[in-house]
């Protein structure tokens, strides 16, 4: 099925150009999402939120981008809602602990362990990842989509909206950061 | 010292490198269906009268009816009630009745 065509099935309600939608890209964004929020089960939740949003705005789709370019473009977007929202909760968290009864424990981020890891690297890499929630959030965006899921530079400054050269620098400015979130924790 | 402290660095940094895609859960698909049936039929469809663009023009039609009731109401009410007043002032007084009507002119 080409693009043009599953584009148009989806337009018309065809579920099963919906299906093939789904399993084609659900990997791709469920990876996407969990390199961002960490947590599988709220990465299933944003991956969800991806398809059904799809499904209802596909007839303002202008195809001006590629789909996948499209869906990556909303997985990332609902990924950082998504932190956004853990975080507004926390500080509620914090405020109800100071004027509350201080027994709610604060919602605290475990370890990430991504299941594409290696053994050997899955503690390294658990560290990596606390230091990738504290970059910026197009550095994040930028790092995430560049190394887990493996896109162009190209690629990455379309899903975006920016220009490769733009990306190179986020990328750069992640590297420096993560060094020295690492350097810091590492002592 | 330091060399081994950039190594460790090094080494957590390339810590994703090769890193496999995370694949989604099983069931994934049948799991939004499911959602979706939720969702799509529990939302309620939105009648054309509650768009905005209509409730507005409701409050203006609403505003305008009020504004005009009022403006033709003082109009064609007060005269009367007004020179009545003017008359009923001048007689107890004994004021000349041109007074009046100068007034009301």
């Amino acid at each position: 099925m080409t693009e043009l065509e599953l584009i148009q099935g989806l337009r018309n309600g065809d579920e099963n150009a919906f299906r093939f939608l789904v399993t084609t890209y659900q990997d791709r964004i469920f990876n996407t999402s969990l390199g961002i929020v960490q947590n599988s089960e709220d990465a299933e939740d944003v991956a969800q939120e991806v398809f059904i949003q799809v499904y209802k705005s596909i007839h303002s789709f202008k195809a001006e981008s590629k789909l996948s370019t499209w869906m990556y473009r909303i997985a990332t977007t609902r990924s950082l809602d998504l932190l956004r929202s853990r975080k507004s909760k926390k500080r509620s968290g914090l405020i109800q602990r100071l004027f509350g009864d201080g027994n709610e424990p604060l919602y605290e981020i475990p370890d990430f362990h991504h299941p594409g890891v290696t053994l050997d690297r899955k503690e390294n890499a658990a560290k990596l990842f606390k230091a990738i929630a504290q970059l910026p959030d197009n550095q994040k965006i930028a790092f995430t989509l560049h190394k887990l899921e493996d896109l162009s530079y190209q690629e990455v400054s379309e899903t975006m909206k920016t220009s490769i050269a733009a990306v190179e620098s986020l990328m750069h400015r992640a590297k420096l950061n993560l060094r020295k979130i690492l350097e810091k924790e590492q002592g | 010292m330091e060399n081994n402290r950039n190594n460790r660095i090094d080494d957590l940094l390339g810590s994703l490198d090769n890193v496999q895609r995370a694949t989604a859960p099983d069931f994934f698909y049948t799991r939004l269906k499911s959602r979706m049936e939720k969702e799509l039929v529990a939302e309620p469809r939105k009648s054309w009268a509650l768009r905005p663009v209509y409730i507005l023009g409701v409050l203006l039609v609403v505003l305008a009816v009020n504004a005009a009731i009022i403006f033709t109401g003082s109009s064609s009410e007060t005269t009367p009630s007004d020179s009545e007043t003017m008359q009923s002032i001048a007689s107890e007084y004994r004021i000349n009745s041109n007074l009046t009507y100068e007034i009301n002119e």
